[in-house]
């Protein structure tokens, strides 16, 4: 066994320094705004001075209180979002300190189970609904975005009494392509056979990214890289696998973790804790906020439709990471990734890449199955 | 060179003794308190059986949900790659593998005896054994009897329900109306079947299929199958071993 990354130690201090300083920062008057999707623009976000947290629940405890008002069968992490909101706006112990520290929520047109939370939101938080067009490819989808963007833009300015100038914009842009740029460098490093990190380590450093300030993430990942230059490749020879699917918000690790507890090791997460999150680079010598809403709609999300723009990114990854087999994750519940499976699966086979649908929620009832399969599959690849 | 595999079964416990690639002997009982005192107990009696000391068997291979507890076994594999390996020793022109246990299903693609995909349903006990045993006991009729009964029927009742427990009030009010027990034995092996072929259409199965699994031993469900695929099974002369097969099979490299 490797001796653990001293990095991940800076992402768990500045984890814990991170409370504090947003606690400060609200008592000076930044706003605090809570998001639950890659598709909120985070450089509009902090060009108009406010800071953000993302939300996503992966907790399991907050579920049941969710589930005193949500009908059951709807996804895990819309379940556990909602519940840490519930929970914390009337006067629960359950969910850590986050949705104390917000003043309001954005939330986004994206799956019919979100979109239909936030409608309840209101009560509890002041919220404000980016909508987004559902047919990504078009010039007209653009120009709606684009509106809506600017649309949103003026309602931060409002609620800061900042206005966003381009210039701001523009450094904003250029500071969170510097963290897309370091998350590639982190994640080519995954390209060799065996990689130098394991799939459980990078997950706990993307989880981080939607709790940390920029800087603070940035820096971390910078680290990393350089002591992952200078670390030997652990001893692992197992199967290289691919994760796709739905995102694994903070507190959900569980299919990761059975995956490499198994013998394999991930090399890649096609995901919102994956590559989802900075793939794409927004342009930076165009007008910013058309180099926004471009970049934003290309994030492959099976609320789009035709989602060809993921199926063709699935496939080259696949090959980018030389996967031996993907392990297509769904949250119970999610129609939109379980359904576009059987498009991912259609594909893949083409390329004779073998994958493995799981569908799972955040309880631990089916470990136990799951890695029956993931036995079965990881024997079928080697 | 002598192997055995012992597949540690949620319900029951499977050993197959193998010299040369030969079958030797096996057998197959109930699993009880735990998974390795089961398995030591008829892999015992198997080598008592079959006249050969524990000593001179060179590999022990395991397999089913309990493999890692039988500490005596040298490897673990999973049951998806020993029933495919279990099969292709008996009948090499498999393509496909359709296995009914007593508390799963499973759909195993093959060929030339390596696992190219498989699906597998173990979160309820629709379309599986336990189904039938659940309802055959709703019918008053012994588990082992429901397929011979169903194969008398010529009006199969209709049941909608495949979750076991509406399955079950569904038969006695099938029963309190007066429908023939045969009839109704019927309706539920049709209804088994109509849920393990929608798995096996999804696995894109047509020929070549082999039918495995404690419930292959159920003359209805296999005709039922066959009416379903439109092809003949490939059933083995024990459906219950080719799990542990594969796994001795394995041992012998
Ligand atoms: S999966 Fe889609 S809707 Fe969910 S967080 Fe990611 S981008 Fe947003
Ligand atoms: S995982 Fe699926 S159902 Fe859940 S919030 Fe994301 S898109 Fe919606």
């Amino acid at each position: 066994m490797q001796p653990p990354l001293k990095s991940l130690d800076y992402f768990q201090k500045s984890y814990d320094i991170r409370v504090g300083q947003l606690k400060e920062k609200r008592a000076r008057g930044t706003k605090i705004i809570a998001t639950f999707c890659l598709f909120v623009p985070d450089e509009i976000i902090f060009a108009a001075g406010a800071g953000r947290l993302v939300l996503c629940g992966g907790r399991t405890d907050t579920i049941a209180r969710a589930e005193q008002s949500l009908p059951r069968n709807i996804c895990p992490l819309i379940k556990s979002s909602f519940g840490a909101v519930v929970d914390a706006c009337c006067g629960g112990n359950l969910s850590c300190a986050h949705v104390q520290l917000v003043d309001v929520v954005v939330a986004e047109a994206t799956c019919d189970g979100k979109k239909k939370m936030y409608e309840l939101l209101p009560e509890y938080l002041p919220t404000y609904v980016l909508d987004l067009p559902q047919k990504p490819g078009s010039p007209e989808a653009i120009t709606y975005f684009l509106s809506e963007l600017r649309k949103f833009g003026k309602y931060l300015e409002d609620l800061t009494g900042n206005a966003i100038n381009e210039e701001q914009l523009k450094k904003e842009i250029n500071s969170s392509n510097e963290t897309r740029r370091l998350l590639h460098r982190l994640f080519d490093m995954r390209r060799c056979d065996p990689p130098p990190i394991t799939g459980s380590e990078v997950l706990q450093v993307m989880q981080k990214q939607f709790f940390l300030s920029p800087d603070q993430f940035r820096e971390g990942i910078r680290q990393l890289c350089e002591e992952m230059e200078h670390r030997i490749p652990p001893a692992r020879s197992g199967p290289r696998i691919m994760i796709s699917g739905c995102p694994m918000s903070a507190g959900n690790t569980k299919i990761s973790d059975i995956v490499e507890k198994k013998g394999a090791v991930i090399v890649v997460e096609e995901s919102c804790t994956g590559t989802r999150s900075f793939w794409d680079l927004v342009e930076e010598d165009k007008e910013p906020w058309t180099a926004l809403a471009e970049r934003y709609l290309r994030i492959p999300c099976a609320c789009m439709t035709p989602n060809d723009q993921r199926i063709s990114h699935i496939v080259d990854l696949a090959r980018r990471y030389h996967v031996d087999g993907v392990v297509y994750y769904t949250l119970q519940f999610c129609h939109g990734y379980n359904i576009e499976r059987i498009r991912v699966q259609k594909a893949l086979k083409k390329e004779k890449i073998p994958l493995l649908a799981i569908e799972s929620d955040y309880g631990d009832s089916d470990v136990e199955q799951i890695g029956i399969r993931i036995d079965a599959f990881l024997e079928m690849v080697s | 060179m002598i192997t055995a595999g012992i597949d540690a079964g949620a319900a029951t416990t499977k050993a197959v003794l193998m010299r040369d690639r030969e079958i030797v002997g096996y057998r197959i009982s109930g699993t009880a308190f735990d998974f390795l005192t089961s398995a030591e107990k008829i892999y015992d009696e198997l080598l008592l059986a079959s006249d050969i000391d524990r000593n001179d068997v060179e590999k022990v291979y395991a397999t089913g949900y309990g493999r890692n507890s039988i500490s005596f076994a040298d490897r673990g594999i999973s049951e998806i790659t020993a029933h495919a390996k279990g099969v292709y020793f008996l009948f090499p022109e498999v393509r496909g593998i359709i296995d009914v246990g007593g508390q799963d299903s499973k759909i195993i693609v093959v060929a030339d005896g390596n696992v190219t995909d498989f699906l597998m349903n173990d979160k309820c006990a629709a379309g599986t054994g336990k189904f039938l045993e659940y309802t055959a006991k709703a019918l008053e009729v012994p588990i082992d009897d429901l397929g011979t009964l169903a194969l008398a029927s010529s009006h199969p009742a209709g049941i909608t329900s495949m979750c076991t427990v509406f399955a079950e009030s569904e038969v006695i009010s099938l029963r309190a109306r007066g429908i023939a027990k045969e009839d109704i034995a019927a309706g539920l092996i049709a209804g088994v079947a109509k849920r393990i072929m929608v798995m096996a259409k999804r696995m894109a199965l047509t020929d070549h299929i082999a039918f495995v699994g404690g419930v292959a031993k159920n003359a209805g469900m296999k005709v039922a199958f066959e009416k379903e695929l439109g092809v003949t099974l490939f059933v083995p002369f024990e459906p219950q071993i080719t799990g542990a097969l594969g796994a001795a099979i394995s041992a012998h490299g």
